[in-house]
């Protein structure tokens, strides 16, 4: 369990996050929306550790993060970038093998859990390909694997940041990813992910957080949060909210 | 009678005996670094003994057939080795240690002469290599021959200093005639102006480049130029030309600039050093009669 | 892609190229020798008792002469690789060089030093002025990269892109100094330095191998163990810690190793371009990027190619040797820009 209080984040004499008080719940995912500058990826880095709260702490499992041992953290807590830079002709499985490195599991077993975390992503066909010559979204679904791979099969416990991870796919795959998070929430995960799409958020999360300037706007339901009003407060822009019709959650439609 | 003309014979024969073992302990396979030594060996008659030289050693023509070392501060053990020769003479120069070290290994004797250009290194140096080749008197009076035309070279510029006063001189090492480098204080080229009669005009150490102002304020009388890859008027036309400022000294507008072969500024007091005076004298008083034949001033 | 070949066999093949190597490099020499000497003066230098008198000129030439040589390229070319590969994986570059943190052109500098200044002071005595010369080289490797180091550290983190650029600083600096001791020298020491800048295996000798044989045993013991640590760093340095490695610590090891490595094979040798660089991505090229196969195949391959280079080098011109600096820039060069085009094309 990952959990966040009172977290504050200052770069150079500016406060660019602040008044974050946060608890990933097992099983659960939470969609964190915001504008551009909103503070989403700097949370995301808060949680991750990558960033120094200048205030509050993080805690996973009720020990800080830095108390952690390396590999002991890597196997409660994994992190999809926005984007990665990988350069080197990598297979796509030992890419996505990369993320049993913090297990002791053996070969066999990585290699079963490398190939189930490919087919959850739906990227089992891209097995044996060479990773540079992938599309943006073809990698950043075997990035997705990666992580899956390194909480497989997922349990109480472990946490999975996703940053952005629909930004670069095609409709169908940003659906397909979102309800492989949905698969892995279910095994007892805690998932938080960043999102730009209001609609996915409707639709696959079960908490929202709506950050504006660094501070939380709303945190609730879907229900709750996709609200014509706070909408209009934090994206300065006009929706209609209406219902799914066939799944009944909320859907925004821009005015 | 009989008994001491035995005794008489024996002896002969002991003795011929022993003179024929000093003559097989003599070195029979050189191999020789550093270009001054290597003609010295020449001259004192060696030349049928050099198996390879090193890449300095260019004087006479005729040791291009012989394999080549390389250079000889960067000699290789093998290559040495691969020549069987008994003695590997050179300059100190020669190196690096752990080579010689590992051909001395071998079984081959390393013989490191200094460089300093002095008439006791050349007496020093002459005596070993006169020993080397058991022909000690050779080496005697090509020293005794070596010394008499430096003085006598040294009469003749007193006599020549008598009349005129000594011309300035500079003395440019270069490279097709660009980036030339003046011969300063210290160097053999100053000491070769000076036995041949001029002023050298620098005051720095080594070779040193000059920029062009510095050139057209020292306005030597007389340059010297020595270029390591261009002979002749080919040299003095490139020199010219890559530096234009050179055209306003009076050197060059007396049409006072004169080719020095550059072999003569490495490794010390070579066998051409007196010849190669008596040309710079003649340039530097045209007017008194040249000392030798060849000495006739260069167009 | 598919990794061209298995890493099982290329093992098998990279082992059959260097135990090639080491026989031409023990075997062929401006000084011909039959095989069957060749093997039983070899047989005698370590130990066995064999053959007589007619078979001392044979052991001396292996046992002196080309067995300390063999064992120096051995070495050279080994931890020159490795340390490749550790570069290029920490500044996540294929193209990247061992250069890049300064080593070079701090040994560069340090050697510039102590021949320069050995002949300022009169010249160093012949028994010292190799040691001095290798122990001025090391240094300087170590201090310069010392230096890049913490130029690209601050609060504890260390930014490889402002190491790079720190790296490319301290080169120009290093250069300038070497450019005031090339000025100041006169012809002869020149010279000295310019072949010390082209590099060469000639005149190795035992005494001054064994440092280099324990700094490359070490390297090669001890970056193979950051193998999976490396193939995370490519990834990145946040998803290498969301991995579970310490990154700064892996970063630190591997500028230590790289400094450690090239220090005392530039100390040893001079500088030798060209390994470093293509023989890892050459390794890559033929099984992947997987550290934990690509770092000992680079150590073979460097191993091997820089002994052909040196047999080249002693016999092209035999009795007179070319620096082995340009045989690998040579041979590494052109191959160079050939994977240059091939990317592009």
């Amino acid at each position: 369990m990952l959990c966040a209080e009172n977290l504050a984040v200052q770069r150079g004499s500016k406060l660019v996050l602040s008044g974050i008080n946060l608890t990933l719940q097992p099983g659960e995912v939470l969609g964190v929306l915001g504008p551009n500058g909103a503070g989403k990826s700097t949370l995301l880095d808060a949680l991750s550790g990558e960033l120094k709260p200048s205030e509050g702490q993080v805690t996973l499992e009720g020990k800080p993060l830095s108390a952690w041992v390396g590999p002991e953290r890597a196997q409660r807590l994994a992190i999809l970038p926005q984007t990665s830079t990988l350069n080197f002709a990598f297979r796509v499985e030992d890419v996505v093998g990369m993320g049993r490195l913090p297990h002791a599991t053996g070969r066999v077993r990585d290699q079963a859990i490398i190939a189930e975390a490919l087919a959850a992503a739906d990227a089992a066909h891209l097995a044996g390909r060479n990773y540079l010559e992938l599309s943006g979204g073809e990698r950043q679904r075997v990035h997705l694997a990666r992580v899956l791979a390194q909480l497989w099969p997922g349990a109480r416990g472990q946490t999975l940041l996703l940053d952005e991870p629909t930004s670069m796919l095609d409709p169908l795959h940003q659906h397909t990813t979102l309800q492989a998070t949905r698969t892995i929430a279910a095994s007892g995960v805690a998932v938080l992910v960043i999102l730009h799409d209001l609609n996915l958020a409707a639709r696959y999360c079960d908490r929202l957080l709506l950050l504006q300037g660094g501070r939380p706007h709303a945190l609730g339901t879907p229900y709750e949060v996709l609200q014509a009003e706070p909408l209009q407060a934090v994206f300065d822009l006009e929706v209609l909210v209406q219902h799914h019709p066939e799944r009944g959650h909320p859907l925004i439609i821009a005015r | 009678m009989r008994v001491t003309a035995r005794i008489a014979s024996l002896c002969c024969a002991v003795l011929l005996s022993q003179a024929a073992t000093a003559a097989d302990a003599l070195p029979q396979r050189w191999v020789s670094a550093g270009g001054s030594i290597t003609e010295w060996v020449v001259a004192l008659g060696g030349e049928s003994k050099l198996v390879g030289v090193d890449t300095t050693s260019l004087h006479p023509i005729e040791l291009k057939k012989l394999p080549s070392i390389g250079y000889q501060r960067q000699l290789a053990a093998e290559g040495i080795l691969s020549l069987k020769p008994d003695l590997l003479l050179g300059s100190e120069e020669m190196g690096p240690p752990p080579v010689l070290a590992q051909v001395k290994g071998a079984g081959v004797s390393v013989e490191a002469l200094p460089t300093k250009s002095d008439l006791a290194t050349l007496e020093h140096n002459l005596g070993r290599i006169g020993a080397l080749l058991g022909d000690e008197p050779r080496a005697a009076k090509a020293l005794a021959d070596y010394k008499a035309r430096l003085q006598t070279q040294a009469k003749w510029v007193s006599t020549a200093q008598a009349d005129k006063p000594a011309p300035t001189v500079l003395l440019l090492l270069s490279h097709s005639g660009s980036s030339p480098m003046a011969a300063g204080q210290d160097t053999i080229g100053a000491w070769l102006i000076a036995q041949a009669g001029g002023r050298s005009i620098t005051t720095h150490t080594s070779y040193k480049a000059l920029s062009t102002e510095a050139l057209l304020a020292l306005d030597p009388q007389v340059i010297i130029f020595a270029d390591r890859s261009i002979a002749g008027p080919e040299a003095k036309a490139a020199l010219l030309k890559q530096n234009p400022a050179l055209a306003a000294t009076r050197a060059a507008k007396n049409d006072r600039l004169l080719a020095l072969d550059p072999t003569l500024l490495v490794g010390g007091l070579g066998p051409r050093i007196p010849d190669a005076l008596a040309v710079l004298g003649a340039a530097f008083y045209p007017a008194a009669t040249p000392l030798t034949a060849v000495a006739k001033p260069q167009p | 892609m598919n990794p061209v070949v298995l890493p099982r066999s290329l093992f098998i093949a990279l082992g059959l190229l260097l135990a090639l190597a080491l026989l031409f490099s023990l075997a062929l020499g401006p000084v011909s020798l039959p095989w069957l000497d060749t093997l039983k003066a070899t047989l005698r230098v370590f130990g066995a008792p064999l053959g007589g008198a007619e078979l001392d000129q044979a052991e001396l030439i292996i046992g002196q002469i080309r067995m300390p040589r063999t064992l120096l390229g051995l070495a050279v070319g080994a931890v020159l690789a490795l340390s490749g590969v550790a570069m290029q994986g920490l500044f996540r570059n294929p193209l990247a060089d061992p250069g890049l943190v300064g080593v070079s052109s701090g040994a560069a500098l340090g050697a510039a030093m102590a021949i320069v200044g050995g002949a300022w002071l009169g010249g160093l005595p012949d028994a010292i002025a190799p040691y001095l010369l290798s122990a001025c080289a090391f240094a300087g490797g170590l201090v310069v990269t010392a230096l890049v180091y913490r130029l690209g550290s601050r609060n504890g983190q260390t930014s490889v892109s402002t190491m790079l650029l720190a790296g490319i600083a301290l080169t120009a600096l290093a250069g300038a100094v070497i450019g005031l001791f090339t000025y100041l020298a006169d012809d002869a020491t020149l010279r000295t330095l310019t072949f010390w800048n082209l590099g060469s295996l000639n005149g190795a000798s035992y005494s001054r191998l064994w440092p280099l044989l324990v700094v490359t045993l070490a390297v090669g013991l001890w970056l193979p163990k950051r193998a999976k640590a490396l193939n995370a760093l490519l990834l990145g340095e946040s998803e290498a810690r969301h991995l579970g490695f310490e990154v700064e610590r892996v970063k630190r090891e591997l500028v230590f190793c790289t400094a450690l490595g090239v220090g005392a094979a530039v100390a040893a040798a001079g500088m030798i371009g060209f390994i470093g660089l293509v023989v890892p991505h050459l390794v890559r090229l033929l099984v992947g990027p997987d550290h934990r196969v690509l770092l000992p195949a680079s150590a073979l391959a460097g191993a091997a190619l820089l002994l052909f280079a040196d047999v080249l080098a002693r016999m092209v011109l035999a009795p007179a040797e070319l620096p082995i600096g340009i045989v690998t820039a040579l041979i590494g060069a052109p191959f160079f820009l050939y994977l240059l085009l091939r990317g592009r094309a």
